[in-house]
């Protein structure tokens, strides 16, 4: 017995859910237009950018308040305690780096680091990169160039990853022309944080984790340790390696470099094969405090900057003790200067330790010389040797990363300590060895207490080299230059 | 079961209307699901401060919490819903979410936007909740509520602490260029593809 509908029962029942259906829609249309919103944020580029953006100044437009803190690491204006901004000649205030970098290009030449706007100036200027009038001349590949700027994952892009490692210095000197800048962290489309240098993503790989899927908190760390890492020129591609597969400390990395009978040169006073250590900032941030509670490279070196109503991070990337009202005291709730010196007693400790460590070391590389020049055999010079080269890499590790006597007090501490009893035990032998061979008086040490001093030593004639250098630098550099202006590739010279 | 029946047949008496108020449920539940889709509301039941992300406007929000000292030891729900049980948490985190959703849909919300006084009222909490040994043995400001706060009963912790977490400027336009998660299209990237070739 069906029910019969009366008419305006059935106009209700459509109209009804007419109305229903349609304010439903009209609700999830707003919604999702409120989502499709967040593609106004990246369609909003007066520049649209994709791939890699080599030249930093297209990014200014967009991006006014990074782009003006990023030119401002070009400043030389600040210096604390143990480091600054300045360029400062290291070896005039560390004249025994001479002797333990002697028969390797840092002897000539080691400034101080500066800014990120100076990379590419820099590396022009040192005379570690030699004066390479013709292509035979280099004394350095083309993986120099890596960690220098946004021109080269632009290479490694055109021209593939081991042809830029394999090449010549100099044969990339008007390819890589603008100083580290945007692309290097940045994706230009959307601006997210991206690695742009494949050997931070290969040693993650080999040690089988997915840099991909790294937090935002971690990619603020990883996009620094793209560069602030130990390295080395692994075969006769001089292909970029991290020598991370045995682990990141100072001892898993030796005892990767041993497995290969790695070296970087062999100092000519005591004939040691030396291990050279490279800035390792990032594994020695691991170990200390900070990065053990999740504070990323970025949380202090890269603060929000307040002016007005907006804040950005700040990319004048440099010591956090020039504002330590936005970097130390974001969570530190004491006073500025008690945090300074909080700080400095920590590098101050560390200091100590090297100090006695490059005393130690320098002499026992003249002992060893000694011993050499007196009769000593390679089977009695092995020990000596062996203690030598691990007494340098503690050394170099504990001090390469500048900012590590903070970052990792304890270690770096530890590491240094380390290394001075290698030293002394380097020095013990070879006393015992030169008694076998009849001399048992203080073995007497040449004057190489300045630069000046421990260059000639070990034989090097600056002048030459600074003046080939003079000459190098007003007849080829402008050359590059030119050539990178013709061709698009710098805007803007430095 | 019999009443349930008798009622059915009562509203919708012929065979056609039953077959038409079904597709009508099936339409309004079609809605719903896809509202609760693009509203992502899977990412509620869980913790990750990313879920406030699906909203663009709490960008500055976000932002400012993750270059702050709580950036790491605290997410967004440890501070902005209760936590004193099970039942509190959940319904004030669906009844502030609802309210979320509307502000958003109707497009009402503040270019600054300002906590209710309820949301204060579990702000403060949360504050004593962590730092209870600091506010109640050290000093005595733990003592009291946002309430007693409001009629000069003690200060609140933010009267003093103001730029924690999310500094002083709070506007939408406080952090121009800030990296954070943004939801990805709604849209799955197969059907993206299919259409980017047309275009081509």
């Amino acid at each position: 017995m069906a029910k019969k509908l009366k008419a305006w029962q059935g106009w209700l029942i459509y109209g009804g859910s007419l109305v229903i259906v349609f304010v439903l829609g009209m609700i999830v249309t707003s919604l999702m237009e409120r989502r499709s919103e967040v593609g106004s944020i990246f369609n909003n580029r007066r520049t649209p950018m994709s791939g890699i953006v080599t030249q930093n100044e297209k990014f200014k437009a967009d991006f006014p308040n990074e782009y003006e803190t990023w030119k401002a690491t070009g400043n030389t204006d600040f210096k604390s305690e143990y480091n600054g901004n300045e360029a400062n000649d290291d070896l005039e205030s560390h004249p025994a780096e001479v002797i333990l970098w002697a028969g390797y290009a840092f002897s000539r030449d080691y400034d101080s680091p500066r800014g990120h706007y100076h990379a590419i100036e820099d590396m022009r200027n040192t005379l570690r990169t030699g004066t390479p009038f013709t292509r035979e001349e280099n004394i350095q590949p083309g993986t120099c160039w890596t960690c220098k700027s946004p021109d080269v994952p632009r290479y490694m892009k055109e021209h593939g990853i081991a042809n830029f490692y394999s090449a010549k210095w100099s044969d990339l000197g008007a390819e890589i022309v603008n100083p580290i800048g945007c692309s290097d962290c940045h994706d230009p489309a959307d601006m997210k944080l991206r690695i742009s240098r494949p050997a931070l993503i290969e040693a993650f790989q080999r040690q089988g984790r997915d840099i991909t899927k790294a937090s935002q908190q971690e990619m603020r760390t990883l996009v620094c340790a793209q560069c602030h890492v130990e390295y080395f020129f692994k075969g006769d591609g001089k292909y970029l390696t991290f020598p991370w597969d045995k682990g990141l400390t100072v001892e898993n990395i030796e005892a990767y470099y041993d497995s290969l009978n790695y070296f970087d040169y062999i100092n000519p006073l005591s004939r040691t094969p030396i291990l050279k250590a490279q800035h390792p900032g990032y594994e020695t941030t691991r170990m200390g405090i900070h990065a053990q509670r999740g504070v990323s490279c970025a949380d202090c070196h890269m603060p929000y900057k307040s002016e007005g109503g907006i804040k950005y991070s700040d990319h004048q990337i440099m010591s956090p003790l020039a504002h330590i009202d936005r970097t130390c005291q974001t969570c530190h709730r004491q006073d500025a200067e008690v945090l300074r010196q909080n700080v400095y007693d920590r590098q101050r400790k560390c200091e100590e330790i090297r100090a006695r460590l490059e005393d130690e070391l320098t002499k026992a590389h003249l002992e060893a010389q000694f011993a050499w020049n007196h009769g000593a055999t390679e089977a009695e010079m092995k020990p000596v040797l062996q203690y030598i080269r691990q007494s340098q890499w503690r050394w170099d590790f504990g001090v390469a990363s500048h900012g590590a006597s903070f970052h990792a007090p304890q270690e770096i501490t530890r590491i240094l300590s380390n290394g001075l009893e290698k030293a002394m035990l380097a020095r013990l032998v070879i006393a015992k060895v030169v008694a076998k061979h009849g001399f048992t008086d203080e073995i007497p040490l040449p004057d190489v207490s300045t630069k000046e001093k421990a260059q000639k030593y070990i034989g090097l004639d600056m002048n030459k080299l600074n003046a080939d250098k003079k000459r190098f630098i007003e007849t080829v550099i402008p050359k590059w230059i030119n050539e990178a202006k013709s061709k698009g590739r710098l805007v803007q010279e430095i | 079961m019999n009443r349930i029946k008798v009622l059915i047949d009562w509203i919708l008496p012929t065979y056609w209307l039953k077959i038409t108020a079904i597709i009508m449920l099936g339409i309004l539940t079609g809605f719903i699901i896809l509202f609760m889709y693009l509203l992502r509301a899977q990412t509620y039941l869980a913790n990750d401060p990313s879920a406030c992300m699906n909203c663009h406007v709490m960008a500055p929000y976000y932002a400012t919490w993750l270059h702050s000292s709580h950036g790491r030891d605290a997410t967004c729900n440890d501070c902005h819903v209760p936590h004193q049980n099970f039942v509190k948490y959940w319904m004030f985190k669906g009844t502030d979410g609802m309210h979320h959703v509307y502000k958003l849909v109707t497009r009402q919300e503040r270019n600054a936007i300002i906590a209710s006084d309820g949301t204060r009222e579990v702000i403060m909490g949360n504050c004593v909740r962590c730092h209870k040994q600091l506010t109640q043995e050290f000093v005595k400001d733990g003592r009291s509520d946002y309430m007693m706060t409001k009629i000069g009963e003690g200060k609140a912790c933010w009267d003093c602490h103001r730029m924690v977490p999310h500094t002083q400027s709070r506007s939408l336009s406080a952090t121009p260029g800030a990296i954070v998660p943004y939801p990805d299209s709604p849209s799955p990237e197969w059907l993206e593809k299919l259409f980017s070739k047309k275009q081509n």
